[in-house]
């Protein structure tokens, strides 16, 4: 497949912080890209570099194969950011708004209604196109910053949380309407909802202190790092006897003792009925599994030291 | 309504502040024209520099700094000089727009009226004085980061436009050498080079080109600057 975002040793200083470090990665057209990781990790930053809002001070980024920084004009027309803060000027109505960045564009003013209209509808916001963004929402303001950013048609759409603000009903049909534009469109953003990124993704960047720490799909990051089910079995009384019998059945992981209910974890759902058999004698009131998702990735503990 | 407001009500202002208070210190002017005449030009420029700032400021500083717009529109495919011209160039042609509505009311203010040619002179020189100090207003608002630096350099900058440019006040009354200094600058140069024109009738080119030069090279560095306080 053909890289529509190409990096090589891209690093970026803010002072003399490092906040993204030589990062080399390409993105594929057409794909859905989602970036998470923890506050300060350098998410908002590595969109905003290639978005071309700030320059790198290492590497290079190439847009569709041109460099970002040397061919910037030609680069930027194939991109459409959406930032996270509202950023609309609020006293101007939406639609002037639209029509101003579409009109920077070069785009004719038909082609700007023309869209215009098309992506307001789908996105349920007709109505207040001709309203001030002063006195419009939030989650309104947002889906207007998405309708700007594609109003020049662009190959490539960087979204900082694009649902920030929305509401549920908001935001599925965002994610609706970008869902549509994913074959047509890469699409690489930020969210911090981890539920968002595991509903909507072909491909996950975890990044950590600037650096990539994990990368693919949900499947297989999970797959690479721990294919893991979470137990939880609550008994009427667990003895020490007992907990160390089970801790050392040869299947269970990282086991661990809160009151009287044993934690653990196993790669197949069958352990669980081999500690069940095991602690058959013993009364038990409560019993929960769980298959690990982007939730535990993400968890400081098993991210970095993983199961054992 | 405020627009009309500001169109309506700033002329008269300024006219009845200035001119029929200054009228009863500077009677004449040293070329032996009436004061309130002699300073009409300079209070049209005044009202254009007061239009021109308001735009600029929210274009530069409020919409960079506070409301954050300003970045989506330079992700467009055009370089900063060509950003920098634009945003002076739009507030150029709305201040020329208040000025000339401002030089049609105050004219029915003045005693004594102005030859026809001083009414195409005062825009076209106008615009060149717009372009200095659109300059002056932008590299104020890509240089500063905090609305209290921004207000405080602006009070200064207002007694400079007031005191150091001769708008309302001749240099002649100046101590010899502070006044000869500000006769040099380029404002001045254009508004000395309109009263030239509008009084005397004189054109003296160079005394013009200076200002535009200066003019055009200064949009070249506000371009850079920006490129820079952007990281861009």
């Amino acid at each position: 497949m053909e890289a529509s975002i190409t990096l090589k040793k891209v690093g970026k200083l803010v002072g003399d912080k490092t906040i993204l470090a030589n990062l080399t990665f390409g993105i594929e057209k057409g794909s859905l890209v989602a970036i998470i990781g923890d506050n300060e990790a350098g998410k908002s930053m590595l969109l905003r570099v290639i978005a071309g809002i700030e320059y790198q001070e290492y590497g290079q980024i190439f847009i569709n194969g041109l460099d970002s920084q040397k061919r910037r004009n030609e680069a930027m027309l194939s991109v459409g950011f959406v930032p996270h803060e509202l950023d609309l000027d609020p006293w101007l109505t939406l639609e002037e708004n639209i029509r101003f960045i579409g009109m920077l564009y070069r785009e004719s003013m038909e082609t700007i209604n023309t869209r215009m209209v098309q992506l307001s509808r789908e996105l349920h916001i007709t109505t207040f196109l001709q309203k001030m963004v002063k006195d419009i929402s939030p989650g309104i303001i947002k889906k207007g910053m998405i309708i700007r950013a594609l109003i020049h048609n662009p190959d490539i759409l960087i979204l900082d949380d694009p649902t920030a603000f929305m509401d549920a009903e908001s935001y599925r049909q965002t994610w609706d309407m970008l869902l549509r534009y994913k074959k047509e469109k890469t699409i690489v953003y930020v969210s911090q909802s981890l539920q968002e990124v595991e509903e909507a993704h072909d491909r996950i960047l975890v990044l950590e202190d600037g650096k990539i720490a994990l990368d693919g799909s949900l499947d297989r990051l999970l797959g690479s790092t721990f294919e893991y089910h979470q137990f939880q079995i609550e008994f009427e009384e667990l003895s020490d006897e007992l907990f160390n019998k089970l801790a050392k059945l040869p299947k269970v992981k990282n086991p661990s003792r809160i009151g009287d209910s044993i934690h653990f974890y196993g790669q197949q759902r069958g352990v669980f009925f081999e500690v069940l058999n095991a602690a058959a004698s013993s009364v038990m009131k409560d019993i929960r599994v769980k298959k690990l998702g982007l939730q535990d990735l993400m968890d400081a503990k098993y991210a970095k030291d993983g199961i054992h | 309504m405020s627009a009309i407001l500001f169109v309506i009500l700033i002329p008269i202002l300024l006219h009845l502040m200035l001119t029929t208070l200054m009228k009863n210190v500077f009677i004449n002017s040293l070329d032996n024209i009436p004061y309130e005449t002699w300073a009409f030009p300079g209070v049209i420029l005044l009202i254009c520099i007061m239009s021109a700032y308001a735009v600029l400021y929210r274009d530069l500083f409020d919409l960079r700094i506070h409301k954050k717009s300003f970045i989506s529109i330079t992700l467009a495919p055009y370089t900063k000089f060509y950003l920098v011209f634009g945003f002076l160039l739009s507030a150029i042609i709305e201040s020329l727009i208040y000025g000339v509505l401002s030089m049609i009311i105050l004219s029915l203010l003045l005693s004594q009226q102005l030859e026809l040619h001083a009414y195409f002179a005062i825009p076209v020189y106008g615009s060149i004085f717009l372009l200095l100090f659109g300059n002056l207003t932008l590299t104020l608002s890509i240089l500063t980061e905090r609305i209290t630096t921004f207000i405080s350099i602006t009070i200064i900058l207002f007694f400079f436009m007031i005191f150091g440019t001769g708008i309302l006040f001749e240099f002649e009354f100046y101590p010899r050498m502070l006044g000869m200094i500000l006769s040099y600058n380029p404002f001045s140069l254009i508004i000395s080079e309109l009263r030239g024109l509008v009084f005397l009738k004189q054109i003296n080119w160079v005394w013009i080109v200076i200002p535009v030069l200066t003019g055009l090279g200064w949009t070249w560095i506000n371009g850079l600057l920006i490129k820079r306080s952007l990281k861009q």
